[in-house]
């Protein structure tokens, strides 16, 4: 074989060895997925969410409470998360733009956002679930939403920066102080992408175990106390898991179906806003 | 200036993803020894038509070409055609300067190296080959390892000359080479041009009527994507058979 | 450029609250480093610090603790799991960014994103239910029969395939980390100008070799910088592997044995620390994955502006 030859076979057996990858990354996403969903569908059933959770062995359990703590602790850390983050990434794009002291904090978010959740988990039960006492779903709120804060921070700076300066320019023209410029003019001009970053932070949150485990705990009964303990999908998942009955095992497949869908439309959801608004990418 | 064509241009069209014609029935012989400019308005094809010559457009899905351009005898559109080859065979200058991010050294060496020179000593007697031939040699001589980014914008265009000289082509296709340069810079690349048609085939692409008329022997205008006028260059521009060419010479409109 | 704006009283209080709101980003930070490290006084003052993270001891019947498996648990499944998914997430990216047909970018695009919007829960889910069998069953058996024959290596797959175990959590962390590598691998090539490869293709070379010689030089430190982010992914990761490796306080020498992580640590045991430097001991254990996967994470960032600032212009 001459050289020439041997060159074009290297080239076409590393092609051919990432194009085995790519499908290896399909195929892990098909097995994972499918194998969710034929498990967790298996175990659906209204039970499981009209019921609470009975003794393993008995008929007819289901996690409502499970599900309604998890929609609590996420509607209370994005109640908490979202605005600081925005109103945080507004300060970077906006009053300190260009200044040193918003790329410093650009930086940090960047790495506050990769922090390990589990880490989280433990100041916060430092801070809030040892001096109160006890386990309380504020306190998985709490985590929720210091994990949520650097994604909406960065989020919404990206998505002001995008937003023409001009703009803002053509306001200021018209006399109107710089918060009016940027609650009026700005924050519409970016709306699309700011949802958007919710909307992912959402996402991304709504399937943590690790902050949970020793803030909001879990709970076998119906609350809606956010001062107790409070079940969450999440930590539910793990505990039926690992426990030794059947039935908890089904439970957790059809907990874990129901997360995975949530996420991923949230996820397809985010995805298709900054398509329709910033054009296909 | 010989009589014998390198390259002979017939028919040729060329479609883009999407179907339409940017090139339409172009026909023109490029011959060897001589630089052939194309001129015309942006976007009459001026580079698409070049990028078909060392077959550019096959890096890029959907686009089409339809007619012949022979070289040494053989269709270089046909399907056969092994591109790798052919490549080697007629090089490429783009319009930025294209240095590798790798040493001067290595830069220049690339090409012979992909073809297995190597032989340290072999490389290096082609690499102050193909630098000399450059002029560039006596600039950078005592730091062929440092890195390319290091040399001024038109020591890089010139050592992406060199880069392509090292694997011994026949034909040099350039994209506007001078686009990027200041004027001095721009005098020393025109010169070299001038100093390698004697062993090279040259086609340039420029949208600077003054450097067409300063470079080549022979200069075809186009425009949308049609030949209007090939002729001698001298010709083209003290009195061109057609009205528009004259026109667009002039500076009426482009 | 910085922007100059009248001080009225709406603009002002207006801008106290955007940057107190953006502040809490790094009062965050040090409260977490500060705290910690307040919490874990106790185990520091008793244990020191190379005791600490040398002592294989972990002990709560005689309140002696040590990180030292933790670390080792941490250790191996982060770099046995990056083994793994670099090269997988380097050939994703390769094949969407260079191989792929057009229509078929998007879709592969999507899915490794979808993939990468899992939550870990789901992984760990996955593992034990389904991964935990098929590795005990039929990969590790085989590797014992094949390359656990092999002299020196053949030690790391020694003992009963269980399934639960280091190897089982290695290959679920690299599950998790490979769309993350390959997103940030795809956009660092990306960011090879056109005309380079062109360049390439011009001197006759061959599509491997342009991605070779061009892609790989242009993208190094961004692909690099993505690599050490996936570190301290890595590093930090919980559940996805809590669930597979058995919380097992030893240092093993074989990949078929469990053990235990930082985290899976910190998952099991947190609720249950009945005495108070058992839980200072996991605070201890907290602060030194926040500082590890802080330096990481601050190298992969400085990596990932340094190929920025190269190549955007």
């Amino acid at each position: 074989m001459n050289r020439e030859n041997v060159r074009k076979l290297n080239s076409r057996i590393a092609l051919s060895l990432s194009t085995i990858a790519a499908l290896s990354g399909l195929f892990w996403l098909i097995f994972i997925l499918g194998d969710v969903l034929v498990k967790g569908i298996s175990a659906l059933g209204p039970a499981l969410f009209t019921n609470d959770p009975v003794p393993p062995g008995m008929e007819g359990g289901g996690l409502k409470n499970a599900f309604v703590g998890q929609l609590m602790i996420t509607f209370f850390a994005t109640l908490i998360g979202v605005p600081v983050g925005i109103l945080g990434g507004t300060f970077l794009a906006e009053y300190a733009r260009g200044r040193k002291i918003s790329k410093i904090i650009s930086i940090f978010s960047d790495i506050m956002v990769s922090i390990p959740s589990i880490v989280i988990g433990t100041f916060i039960y430092a801070i809030i679930v040892k001096p109160a006492g006890h386990f309380s779903g504020w306190a998985g709120a709490m985590a929720l939403a210091i994990i949520m804060i650097p994604v909406v921070l960065r989020t919404t700076e990206n998505m002001l920066s995008l937003v023409p300066w001009t703009l803002r320019e053509a306001a200021f023209a018209l006399g109107a102080p710089y918060y009016k410029v940027i609650i009026q003019v700005v924050y519409r001009g970016a709306a699309a992408g700011i949802l958007t970053g919710i909307l992912l932070s959402i996402a991304r949150v709504a399937g943590e175990t690790a902050p949970l485990l020793f803030t909001s705990f879990n709970n076998s009964y119906f609350s809606t106390n956010m001062n107790e303990p409070i079940a969450s999908l999440t930590v539910t998942i793990f505990q039926y898991a690992m426990g030794p009955y059947d039935d908890w095992h089904k439970q957790a497949w059809a907990a874990s179906l129901m997360i995975t869908i949530f996420i991923l439309m949230l996820t397809i959801l985010g995805r298709l806003a900054i398509r329709w608004r910033y054009g296909k990418r | 200036m010989s009589d014998i064509v390198e390259l002979e241009i017939k028919k040729l069209n060329f479609f883009y993803s999407g179907g339409i014609a940017t090139l339409k029935n172009i026909s023109l012989p490029v011959y060897r020894n001589s630089v052939t400019a194309i001129i015309g308005p942006s976007g009459c094809g001026k580079t698409t038509l070049l990028r078909c010559f060392n077959r550019m457009h096959d890096l890029y899905p959907g686009n089409r070409y339809e007619g012949e351009i022979t070289f040494k005898g053989k269709d270089i559109l046909s399907k056969e055609i092994d591109l790798i080859d052919l490549r080697s065979h007629i090089g490429m200058v783009f319009q930025k300067p294209t240095p590798f991010p790798m040493s001067i050294f290595d830069n220049i060496a690339y090409g012979l190296k992909l073809r297995g020179t190597r032989k340290k000593a072999e490389l290096s007697g082609h690499v102050e080959k193909a630098l000399k031939h450059a002029a560039l040699w006596d600039e950078v001589k005592d730091k062929l390892h440092s890195s390319a980014y290091a040399l001024s914008g038109g020591q890089q265009q010139r050592l992406v000359i060199a880069r392509a000289l090292a694997v011994k082509p026949e034909v040099l296709l350039f994209d506007e080479p001078c686009s990027a340069l200041d004027p001095i810079a721009t005098a020393k690349i025109e010169e070299l041009i001038q100093e390698l048609k004697k062993d090279y085939t040259i086609v340039i692409v420029t949208h600077n009527m003054q450097q067409a008329a300063r470079v080549s022997d022979k200069a075809a205008f186009l425009m949308m994507g049609e030949l209007i006028e090939f002729d001698k260059t001298d010709k083209i521009f003290t009195n061109p058979e057609k009205k528009i060419t004259e026109d667009y010479i002039t500076g009426r409109f482009g | 450029m910085p922007v100059l704006f009248k001080k009225n009283a709406g603009d002002r209080i207006f801008s106290l609250v955007t940057a107190v709101s953006s502040l809490s980003v790094l009062a965050l930070i040090a409260g977490i480093l500060w705290v910690l490290l307040a919490e874990s006084s106790p185990a520091i003052e008793k244990f020191g610090f190379f005791r600490f993270i040398t002592s294989t001891d972990w002990n709560p019947v005689t309140e002696s603790f040590g990180a030292a498996t933790n670390l080792f648990g941490t250790a191996v499944t982060t770099v046995l799991s990056l083994l793994i998914a670099v090269p997988v997430a380097i050939g994703i990216a390769i094949f969407i960014t260079e191989v792929a047909p057009h229509y078929l970018k998007g879709p592969i695009g999507v899915a490794i994103e979808l993939l990468a919007a899992i939550p870990s829960i789901i992984y760990g889910m996955w593992g034990l239910f389904t991964l935990v069998p098929i590795m005990s069953h039929y990969v590790e058996p085989a590797l014992q029969n094949t390359i656990g024959k092999l002299p020196f290596i053949g030690i790391l797959f020694k003992g009963t395939p269980m399934g639960i175990d280091l190897l089982t959590a290695s290959v679920i962390l690299s599950i998790m980390i490979i769309p993350f590598t390959a997103s940030i691998a795809r956009d660092a090539f990306n960011l090879t100008p056109a005309v380079m490869k062109e360049s390439a293709y011009a001197l006759g070379a061959t599509k491997w070799e342009a991605i070779k010689n061009i892609v790989f030089s242009y993208s190094k430190l961004g692909v690099f910088g993505g690599i050490v982010l996936s570190l301290g992914r890595a590093l930090g990761e919980t559940m996805a592997i809590a669930f597979v490796l058995g919380n097992n306080h030893r240092i093993t020498s074989s990949l078929l044995d469990a053990a235990a992580t930082i985290t899976v640590t910190l998952a099991n045991e947190f609720t249950e620390a009945d005495t108070d430097i058992y839980l200072s001991s996991l605070f201890y254990l907290a602060l030194i994955l926040f500082v590890l996967s802080f330096i990481t994470l601050a190298i992969a960032k400085l990596f990932l502006l340094k190929a920025e600032r190269r190549y955007s212009r």
